[in-house]
């Protein structure tokens, strides 16, 4: 990775520096009402997933659509940089960003699924593959941004991402190798644990490498 | 090797509504450009073109020695870009933006940026976002020039801006120029910026080049010949001479091939011949072309 690259990763994490802490402190937070009850734990998943969704949007429509929007884009590429270069920055610098905000709020999920006694530890493997799932959505919604130009195009696609979680709560906790242990007092890492976890992998590498193959060989880049 | 700075042949863009054709352009070390045409003539595809953010369907384009866009990331290591509509990051201060872009150029003259600051009347502190129009010109020419770049490239680099900051930026400009290596493609529809900095002129229409000169060749070639003529009396058939306005016994003759030769083949008649401005010269030169293609 070349200074100019490292260079611009840094500059992302710079100009999204409140955008990540505001996400990473918000997730905490959400998981700490999720402590108080049971409708603190309604209202504090909830909120914990509109943290990730959210923050995830505004990192992507911030970091690469207004950058297009206001012309700002103009005065990253007038650089000594390489449109390759450009889109290998952008998506490790804003993936980064995001990741720093998961970490810490997927953590804290995961903290209270194993402290909290109330809640019970076979439920673990559920919100791990979530996680990774909104990691998976993330670099959706990034790779998207990359490369569709018009705003209509990127709304669509944060619209299908969005639609996304809610097909993923509806389709992955009935499935019986993950429902059948929920409410175990040990989490059971099974085999659809596993297949589940490997199709979420697979959809994040895509996601991620798509934009070196196409958007990173644009001829156009304005 | 000293390459020509930026050369053009041959080069072809197609959009939907709009193809810059068949563009050749070529400037030299120390030479300072002044890129002119109306709105939509294809000015800022032309200098996205030349920096390598858009690539051309056809032709060849080199810059500082580079072949574009293939090698715009080493070419862009000389080039200061500047454009009206260009934007800093709104999330950060200029202060941000002059260590970030001075992380990147080891030449970066701090103590330039430093005058340029001060003559700008800019604050480092100061946040992109809240910046206006003319501050926004000034802070990302301060960005461009600081780095000492060997080819400027602006892009309407005056559009919009007061009086005041024009005369700021121009009189930068000329700054600039007392370096006689590096060189200046200045585009822009206001032929009295052009007019003060320039050395060559390009005028460009509706994606295609119309003409290209030194200045004073410009203003040397052309002329406005207002002629009276006596009742029952005809102009002879003239030579390079392509604009003609009738108004009862006076006519006004527009000629981009000036001489003593010509004023000789008009005979006793001229009452007047009149140098033109640049702005004369291009209204007339682009009118004249459009009336040639669409015959």
């Amino acid at each position: 990775m070349n200074i100019i690259t490292r260079k611009l990763i840094v500059k992302e994490l710079y100009v999204n520096r409140w955008m990540v802490a505001g996400g990473a402190l918000s997730g905490v937070a959400s998981i700490l009402i999720a402590t108080l009850g049971k409708t603190g734990f309604n209202v504090g998943a909830l909120t914990w997933l509109t943290t990730i969704i959210a923050t995830g949007v505004m990192l992507a429509l911030y970091g690469i659509m207004n950058e297009r929007k206001e012309n700002a884009l103009q005065f990253v590429l007038s650089l000594p940089l390489s449109i390759s270069e450009y889109v290998r920055a952008k998506m490790l610098g804003l993936f980064a960003g995001f990741l720093i905000m998961w970490s810490i709020s997927c953590a804290a999920a995961l903290l209270l699924v194993f402290l909290k006694a109330s809640v019970p530890d076979g439920i673990a493997p559920y919100v791990t593959l979530l996680c990774v799932f909104m990691l998976a959505n993330f670099a959706v919604v990034l790779c998207g941004a990359l490369h569709a130009q018009s705003e209509a195009l990127n709304s669509a696609v944060i619209v299908v991402t969005n639609m996304g979680v809610s097909i993923f709560m509806f389709t992955v906790g009935p499935m019986p190798g993950i429902q059948q242990h929920m409410w175990a007092p040990v989490p059971v890492w099974n085999d659809t644990f596993w297949t589940v976890l490997f199709c979420e992998l697979a959809v994040l590498v895509i996601a991620l490498t798509l934009p070196f193959v196409f958007a990173a060989r644009r001829r156009d880049f304005l | 090797m000293d390459h020509k700075h930026i050369e053009m042949r041959g080069v072809r863009k197609s959009y939907r509504f709009f193809t810059l054709d068949d563009l050749s352009l070529s400037l030299e070390p120390g030479e300072v450009m002044g890129f002119v045409g109306p709105n939509g003539a294809g000015k800022s595809t032309t200098l996205k073109l030349a920096m390598g953010f858009i690539a051309p369907d056809a032709g060849e384009i080199s810059v500082l020695g580079h072949p574009m866009p293939e090698a715009q990331a080493a070419a862009k290591r000389d080039i200061g870009y500047v454009s009206a509509e260009m934007r800093l990051l709104p999330h950060a201060t200029l202060g941000w933006h002059m260590e970030f872009v001075k992380s990147i150029y080891p030449e970066w003259d701090g103590g330039y940026a430093a005058t340029l600051v001060k003559r700008f009347n800019l604050r480092p502190e100061q946040n992109a976002r809240s910046l206006s129009l003319g501050e926004h010109v000034k802070a990302t020419l301060l960005l461009a020039l600081a780095r000492r770049p060997r080819l400027l490239v602006l892009d309407e680099p005056t559009t919009g801006l007061d009086p005041v900051a024009r005369h700021e930026v121009i009189s930068e400009f000329m700054d600039v120029l007392r370096d006689d290596s590096r060189s200046i493609l200045f585009s822009s529809h206001n032929t009295v910026d052009v007019e003060r900095i320039s050395d060559r002129l390009t005028f460009i229409d509706r994606g295609r080049i119309v003409d290209s000169s030194n200045k004073e060749d410009f203003l040397d070639r052309w002329r406005r010949i207002h002629v009276k003529l006596p009742a029952g009396t005809s102009l002879p058939e003239l030579p390079n001479v392509f604009g003609r306005v009738n108004d009862g016994q006076f006519v006004t003759l527009t000629t981009n091939q000036y001489s003593e030769g010509l004023r000789a083949l008009i005979g006793p008649h001229v009452r007047e011949v009149q140098r033109m401005n640049l702005e004369e010269i291009f209204v007339a030169n682009v009118m004249y072309h459009r009336e040639v293609r669409g015959s």
